[in-house]
């Protein structure tokens, strides 16, 4: 213990005069500091919950599978976990991740068993806490971004402009012309955000666009698109722009 | 009348002997490196008190919420509308309550960072350690059945996918997901199974931890200056 026990029978107010003048009381010398952190903590606090009151959303409708469902933010960087591991590997996003660090987190102590307890003298446990809590802040904030996105795309801010198509899902969805080069290249760009069949993720559904727009029209939406797509929609040359949309162009639904 | 408190304080002290009870905690040295009045940094070592203050505040509002709340699913989001609507200071309350659930997570977070980066958590204080630990997994508990109790749109779907989630786990995933929500789907079942879950099991779990958490302390002290 830092410190000694207080000498029986000295008054507190010849305390200081002790030969270790750095330790005081619990009660009521410490808790008395203690309680004006406490104090000017709650304060901010209370003006905090006054001036950001708590909304209400609408009643829950269980057959209203179009709400875009998230967690609450401290479970974010769970949930964005689980979205690197799809289909069969989503075992790994729901017990292998958070298993291992929870066993981690838990049994740090048999884990960092150096005597130095200074942050500098033990480089590896810092660092890795340090990783830990950079990962997580920027999956946090990943999952936040892209839950707005959705949000966004749900509510057509995100293609202004381009015709809205209904959700449906990637099975009922049927591609037609796949052999041509453009299918190729939609593959591996375009479906990163539309999906595998356009059937839509944190871009808008695009799957029977063909059915509103002409080629020419898919083309100067592509060259200058609105919202969160990127311009051309990553693909690297104008003619990789025109395959694609004279694929797009023949998906009439 | 402070004689009065005093024979009635007497008069207890005689029979049960609580003077050594409070003095052990009110007399105990508290340490210079962790008095913010002497050294300013040392305000990181308010972390974990203030995480405490912040739970005692959830305690008192929860307590306060559930004198209207109704865990049913034909009323419970019309009595988290009373309570926000009608109900003096009624918003203020579940502000409190709302606000404070991330409060704790947030407050909690730096308590853990500053155990880990002074290296608290070493010998002998390991078991302190693993019981803060379980506090922080109770604390996403309380969030997690929380956040499904004003039954709106946005509490039932990260429910749903939640328990969704849950019962993709391999072999016991399905019945992970039927101790959840209580059958196949979430509803009825699954409110009032997270309201007892809220009110009453983890609560139950929390302060025995807590009690653990302040005993090892009172028993191995505060970590000495690094």
């Amino acid at each position: 213990m830092a410190g000694g026990e207080r000498i029986p029978g000295t008054p507190r107010y010849r305390h200081h005069l002790e030969t270790n003048p750095g330790t005081e009381p619990f009660f009521p010398n410490f808790l008395l500091k203690e309680w004006i952190v406490g104090s000017v903590f709650l304060l901010a606090f209370m003006l905090w919950v006054v001036f950001n009151p708590v909304d209400l959303g609408d009643r829950a409708n269980p057959d209203d599978t179009s709400f875009i469902p998230v967690p609450d933010w401290y479970f974010l960087f769970l949930y964005q976990i689980l979205k690197y591991y799809p289909g069969s590997d989503i075992v790994v996003g729901t017990v292998l991740v958070p298993m291992v660090a929870s066993l981690l987190l838990v049994f740090a102590p048999w884990l960092d068993t150096s005597k130095a307890r200074h942050p500098f003298q033990r480089p590896l446990a810092t660092s890795a806490m340090m990783l830990t809590t950079l990962l997580t802040i920027w999956l946090t904030n990943e999952a936040a971004v892209q839950h707005k996105a959705e949000l966004d795309a749900a509510s057509g801010k995100a293609s202004a402009g381009l015709p809205v198509l209904p959700k449906i899902p990637a099975s009922q969805i049927h591609l037609v012309n796949t052999n041509m080069p453009g299918y190729k290249l939609f593959e591996q760009t375009c479906a990163n955000c539309h999906g595998k069949s356009g059937e839509g993720g944190l871009g808008p559904p695009i799957y029977a666009i063909g059915k509103y727009w002409n080629a020419s029209q898919l083309k100067s939406f592509v060259n200058n698109p609105s919202g969160m797509m990127p311009k051309n929609g990553t693909l690297s040359s104008d003619t990789e722009v025109q395959q694609v949309v004279d694929w797009l162009s023949q998906q009439k639904g | 009348m402070g004689t009065v408190l005093k024979k009635a304080y007497d008069w207890i002290d005689e029979r049960l002997n609580v003077t050594p009870l409070w003095r052990d905690m009110a007399d105990h040295e508290v340490p210079a490196h962790v008095n913010p009045a002497i050294k300013m940094s040392a305000f990181v070592y308010c972390f974990g008190g203030l995480t405490f203050l912040v739970i005692t505040t959830q305690i008192l509002s929860g307590m306060f919420l559930a004198m209207y709340y109704t865990p049913d699913i034909t009323n419970a989001w019309f009595s988290v509308r009373y309570i926000t609507d009608e109900v003096l200071l009624g918003n203020v309350v579940r502000g409190m309550h709302f606000w404070g659930a991330s409060l704790v997570i947030v407050m909690m977070f730096l308590h853990m960072l500053r155990v880990f980066f002074t290296g608290a958590y070493k010998a002998p204080r390991e078991l302190n350690w693993v019981v803060g630990v379980l506090i922080f997994f109770v604390v996403l508990a309380f969030g997690f059945t929380g956040y499904l109790l004003p039954w709106d749109q946005k509490a039932y779907w990260a429910t749903a996918v939640g328990s969704q989630i849950a019962g993709s786990i391999p072999w016991i995933g399905p019945y992970i997901q039927t101790l959840l929500v209580g059958s196949h789907t979430v509803g009825a079942l699954t409110l009032t199974r997270f309201f007892a879950i809220h009110v009453f099991f983890l609560p139950a779990a929390l302060l025995v931890l807590l009690a653990l958490h302040f005993i090892m302390i009172r028993a191995q002290h505060i970590a000495g200056p690094l």
